[in-house]
């Protein structure tokens, strides 16, 4: 290869990287990286799970539309069905300290016990900086994530954007949809959807 | 301590009298933070007329409801109706919203008061016999930090005679308002057009004259970014508008629906053509690569 066409390709892809949007996550670029402090102690480290599909749920224990899929048992359902079989599954808990959905580590062990949850890990993200850097606005939002660490689905679990536990039989659920289309090595059909629910509890005043 | 027979009597009669008194007003059902009335423009239903109801909520301080494309989070309210033989209902007519939230996550409602407009026809057989019993499951979604959902079972009485309708003085006020508030058809000699600036969508309207603001209110979702601030310029005959793409959006789309405020109660429905719809950002940048 010449060497004027090699920096030519380097001048079009700078040139391709400043266009590319700075804020917020998106299908089809990478996933902000993070390292988390779980409800169980340990400390995670997103990087570390190259290789594997990690689905990131966000969770507000108190949002009805959270409470939809916990009452019901669907959210934990999904969790031991894809965990079993190899993904990580972070659930988010982006709510600051005072505001609805902020759990300390042993609440939110208690929680998950009690409700029988079974994500990889419980992330307590209190100060919101996870929740920001993937601009996830709802609970419960979904993002998945690639082997290679690539956005491939962000937006609601399902069609049925209601809090109603009797909309869940019949729904299509995108999570599990896209995990199915992943895990064969197709691409995501739908990989963005309106991410139903509650606002996130981030820190910051409310009008 | 006793009560006579007469006395016992006249609060029978009275109560019973309240019962069966027909009303265009019937009592508020509560939802969280505030109320639920169906209330009707007119005293009667007459039969082969369309007339309007209203789901008039009235909410606490802060507190809010959602409109049909509720922007980043929440719900908007939703009534399932269970009517008389020969009566009908249409869809919510839907005043202009407000924004509301924070700089990163915007919804769009109402706080406060608000009226939703149920057009009602009712069948040229209608019979007039027997007043209509009206009644409807509503679930509403009202938010302030936190959300709560609400339902709340809404009903009303009202007559069926075969005069055309007078309209009921106590509920003229706020119909008018509720009209009032409702977004009107754009005029025809307004022009707008949407351009697909690959990260945005720049309106640009031709009304004739220059206005000093407008807000765009989008009917579906995942169309524009909720809470990009809209950045507006003033032309000489009118304005352009540019509107942040949502990160929710990775087809083109061929037209642009929503409401546009110009001022307080000057809303107008608008469904603008987008030109040379281009694929979405994310694609373009694949397709610069291939080539």
């Amino acid at each position: 290869m010449k060497r004027s066409t090699v920096y030519w390709m380097i001048f079009v892809l700078a040139m391709l990287a400043a266009a590319l949007p700075m804020s917020a996550v998106k299908f089809g670029q990478p996933a902000p990286d993070f390292t988390g402090t779980a409800s169980n102690g340990k400390t995670y480290h997103l990087a570390d799970y190259r290789g594997k599909i990690v689905v990131l749920e966000w969770h507000n224990n108190g949002c009805p539309y959270t409470r939809k899929h916990y009452t019901s048992g669907n959210m934990q359902k999904l969790q031991k069905q894809w965990t079993a079989r190899g993904v990580i599954w972070f659930t988010v808990l982006s709510s600051a300290p005072g505001k609805q959905g902020y759990m300390n580590a042993s609440d939110e062990n208690g929680y998950i016990a009690k409700m029988g949850a079974a994500p990889t890990a419980a992330l307590l993200d209190p100060t919101g900086a996870i929740g920001h850097s993937y601009t996830a606005k709802t609970t419960p939002q979904m993002i998945i994530i690639d082997p290679q660490g690539i956005v491939i689905y962000d937006g609601a679990i399902d069609n049925r954007p209601t809090e109603d536990v009797k909309d869940i039989p019949g729904a299509t659920n995108y999570v599990n949809l896209a995990l199915e289309q992943a895990l064969a090595g197709k691409p995501v059909e739908t990989a963005a959807t309106r991410p139903y629910g509650c606002s996130v509890k981030y820190p910051g005043s409310w009008f | 301590m006793r009560c006579s027979t007469a006395s016992v009597r006249f609060f029978l009669v009275l109560i019973l009298g309240l019962i069966l008194l027909p009303s265009a007003r019937a009592s508020a059902a509560s939802i969280p933070h505030g109320t639920v009335d169906l209330i009707a423009e007119n005293q009667w239903i007459a039969p082969g007329h369309q007339s309007d109801l209203g789901l008039h909520f009235q909410l606490e301080q802060g507190w809010h409801i959602y409109w049909v494309n509720p922007g980043d989070s929440g719900q908007p309210p939703r009534a399932e109706w269970h009517l008389p033989t020969g009566l009908t209902v249409g869809d919510i007519a839907w005043p202009a919203p407000q924004r509301l939230g924070t700089p990163t996550i915007v919804d769009f409602g109402y706080d406060d008061a608000v009226m939703l407009l149920v057009p009602m026809r009712a069948s040229a057989t209608l019979s007039a016999n027997q007043p209509a019993q009206l009644r409807a499951e509503l679930r509403v979604l009202v938010c302030r930090e936190i959300c709560i959902s609400g339902k709340a079972q809404i009903s009303l009485v009202l007559p069926v005679r075969s005069v055309p309708p007078t309209p009921d003085a106590r509920t003229r006020d706020l119909f008018a308002a509720a009209r009032n508030s409702l977004p009107r058809a754009a005029p025809a000699d307004w022009k707008f057009s949407v351009s697909d600036a690959k990260e945005a969508f720049v309106l640009t309207a031709n009304l004739g004259r220059k206005v000093p603001q407008a807000t765009f209110f989008p009917l579906e979702e995942s169309r524009i970014d909720n809470s990009a601030p809209q950045k507006f310029i003033p032309l000489a005959t009118g304005f352009r508008l540019t509107l942040l793409k949502s990160d929710q959006l990775l087809t083109p789309i061929r037209r642009l629906k929503g409401v546009l405020e110009l001022s307080t109660n000057q809303n107008y429905v608008i469904d603008a053509p987008v030109g040379n719809p281009s694929a979405a950002r994310q694609k373009d940048g694949f397709r610069f690569l291939a080539k």
